[in-house]
């Protein structure tokens, strides 16, 4: 090494050697293209670029504004001392930034130039100390950021240094730092909106149920769910990074809007199935009540319910109670002309009104109508608690009931 | 592909029969199909660890690479016979030593040890990355140890080496790292002693 670099820094090194691409590597393990054995670290990169392999055509100006295309450049130059194949050239070239290089190399490197395929490794032999310096300072604060952004969901684009043995675009970065972007403004829309979805859904809907259930959990994985998207996109190879991720978090980003203005704008169904809920939970309160007279509730075909509720706006209510009105005022003018042919029914009120004996026949009689008026009164109390009106003659039942209970 | 190869990768690293987790990485190596020639399991286990090694460049990689006991597979190549392999694991090291909870396990483990012996190797890689690796975790309280005396001493060498990589990196640690006292000790104790730790060797 000594007898290698006693000169200057021009003067070839071992780690400007293009190796030979492995072969053995297993088929699972190969990349796009054929790679040696090497790892990279941040002593090995450089601003600096030695580019070997360049045609002697005086091409020096085309050269250099192919590699501009990748960063701006501080420097570039011919190295005539360097050891080069017949009819090649050597050059250096210095760009701006680390990043530019890495890209710059990633590129550039076994490209055919002018009929000659190049070959472009790191220098960093050429870099004063304080460059030295100031690239370990800069390794230094890209780690740190790259850190503190999983922990604290910090939404920068990370520049991802993804030095990796196969192939991998800087694409997979970008996704990674946009997936866990999406993830955390889904993630603190969430939190914001909740008491407001507390406040106004008693019911959520399914998707909103999922999605409050999931963001406690996805807040404690966080860490874990966007290292797993980072570490699943930075080693996939492929022009199509992390397939199956995409979806997950488009589909957070697709929710955030359900969570914004949730007083008014919630999607119909919703109220739908809230209106429905509270219908059910009346139901529910009302057999209760009514279940140990008679466990018979439902006697006949259970007449289409119409739910007396709030709906939460007053013009609704007004509507509604106009409708509930009608109805009764339709259903009672229905039952007082139905109720004449069933004379089996209303005739026993009349009887026990006028005849209050304690015959055991009609006893027996009065009770058997006791239980199938207080069957009915059961249908008809539910119907009332559900503000059925057109159940029709409840009032009329009510009555009745009360009469027995003043006989017996 | 891409996740079946981590999860490879895990099966190679992950200690699942019991045995040593060098032996594992062998033994999982071994029994690899699909190569298109007869190649040796040293090339092999090179392969997987360069693997690794780069993908410690990523800090996205790391919590994963934490799990897997990576950090420790590293620690322990360090020992190993083949140039490669400790070149390879040294590089891993120094890729991942910056990020704080990394640096934090290294210390903890007692890796500097291993680390320090490193500077004596004659692969150039090796040493380069010894020099960065223990730069990045000096900290208050391991800096008695990343830079004790021998250290000191051996950078000063370093600072007059013909590789500018290594000398630059060496100048740094010694302006850095080192306050002036210590680098004069050094200075006044290099110049009586002629055992030296060897400059490494293209």
């Amino acid at each position: 090494m000594a007898a290698d670099s006693s000169g200057a820094p021009g003067a070839p090194c071992r780690h400007h050697a293009q190796l030979g691409a492995c072969e053995s590597r297993a088929k699972y393990r190969e990349g796009w293209r054929p790679r040696a054995v090497k790892v990279y670290t941040i002593n090995l990169e450089s601003r600096y670029l030695l580019i070997q392999g360049v045609p002697a055509l005086g091409v020096m100006k085309e050269l250099v504004e192919q590699f501009a295309l990748y960063g701006a450049i501080e420097e570039y130059h011919a190295l005539d001392e360097y050891p080069a194949e017949q009819f090649t050239e050597v050059y250096l070239i210095k760009f701006k930034k680390l990043q530019c290089a890495r890209v710059a190399k990633k590129k550039m490197d076994e490209r055919s130039f002018f009929g000659s395929l190049l070959h472009v490794c790191y220098a960093p032999e050429f870099e004063t100390v304080q460059e030295t310096r100031e690239k370990l300072q800069d390794r230094r604060k890209y780690i740190a950021k790259a850190t503190n952004q999983r922990d604290c969901f910090v939404l920068k684009k990370v520049e991802g240094p993804k030095k990796t043995a196969s192939k991998n675009s800087e694409q997979d970065s970008l996704w990674s730092t946009s997936g866990s972007h999406v993830a955390s403004t889904w993630d603190r829309s969430c939190f914001t909106s909740s008491p407001g979805v507390s406040h106004n859904l008693a019911y959520p809907s399914g998707n909103q149920n999922e999605s409050l259930l999931t963001s406690p959990h996805y807040d404690n994985n966080c860490a874990d769910i966007s290292g797993y998207f980072g570490q699943k996109t930075s080693l996939t190879p492929s022009v199509h990074p992390g397939g199956h991720t995409p979806p997950a978090s488009l589909m957070q980003q697709r929710m955030v809007p359900a969570y914004n203005g949730i007083d008014r704008f919630m999607p119909r169904t919703t109220h739908l199935q809230e209106r429905k809920r509270k219908r059910e939970e009346g139901n529910k309160f009302s057999l209760i009540g009514t279940s140990e007279d008679n466990t018979e509730v439902v006697i006949g075909p259970q007449l289409p319910e119409i739910p007396k509720v709030d709906m939460d706006d007053e013009s609704l209510n007004t509507s509604a109670t106009l409708i509930r009105n009608k109805l009764k005022e339709v259903a009672d003018s229905v039952s007082t002309s139905v109720e004449k042919p069933e004379s089996s029914s209303a005739k026993p009120l009349p009887e026990l009104q006028l005849s209050p004996s304690s015959d055991r026949s009609s006893r027996w009689n009065h009770r058997r109508k006791e239980e199938s008026d207080a069957a009915l009164f059961c249908h008809d109390t539910t119907a009332a608690a559900t503000g059925t009106p057109a159940g029709q003659s409840s009032c009329f039942w009510l009555v009745c009931f009360e009469l027995e209970s003043e006989l017996s | 592909m891409e996740l079946g190869r981590l999860e490879y990768l895990q099966a190679l690293v992950t200690d699942s029969t019991g045995n040593k987790r060098r032996c594992s990485l062998g033994l999982s190596v071994s029994s690899v199909s699909s190569h298109t020639r007869p190649f040796s399991l040293a090339e092999a286990k090179e392969q997987v660890l360069a693997n690794l090694a780069n993908f410690a460049y990523d800090p996205s990689n790391y919590e994963y690479l934490r799990q897997l006991q990576v950090l420790d597979l590293f620690l322990d190549m360090l020992t190993e016979d083949n140039e490669s392999l400790v070149e390879f694991a040294m590089g891993g090291l120094c890729n991942l030593c910056l990020d704080k909870t990394n640096k934090e396990y290294i210390l903890e483990a007692n890796g500097v040890e291993p680390i320090i012996n490193c500077l004596s190797s004659s692969n150039e890689e090796t040493v380069v990355s010894a020099v960065t690796t223990l730069m990045f975790l000096t900290t208050p309280r391991s800096r008695a140890q990343t830079t004790a005396l021998p250290v000191v001493e051996c950078m000063l060498r370093f600072s007059l080496s013909a590789n500018r990589r290594l000398s630059n990196l060496a100048s740094i640690f010694l302006q850095d790292y080192c306050t002036p006292p210590q680098v004069e000790e050094a200075r006044n104790l290099s110049k009586h002693t002629a055992v030296g730790i060897p400059l490494p060797k293209d």
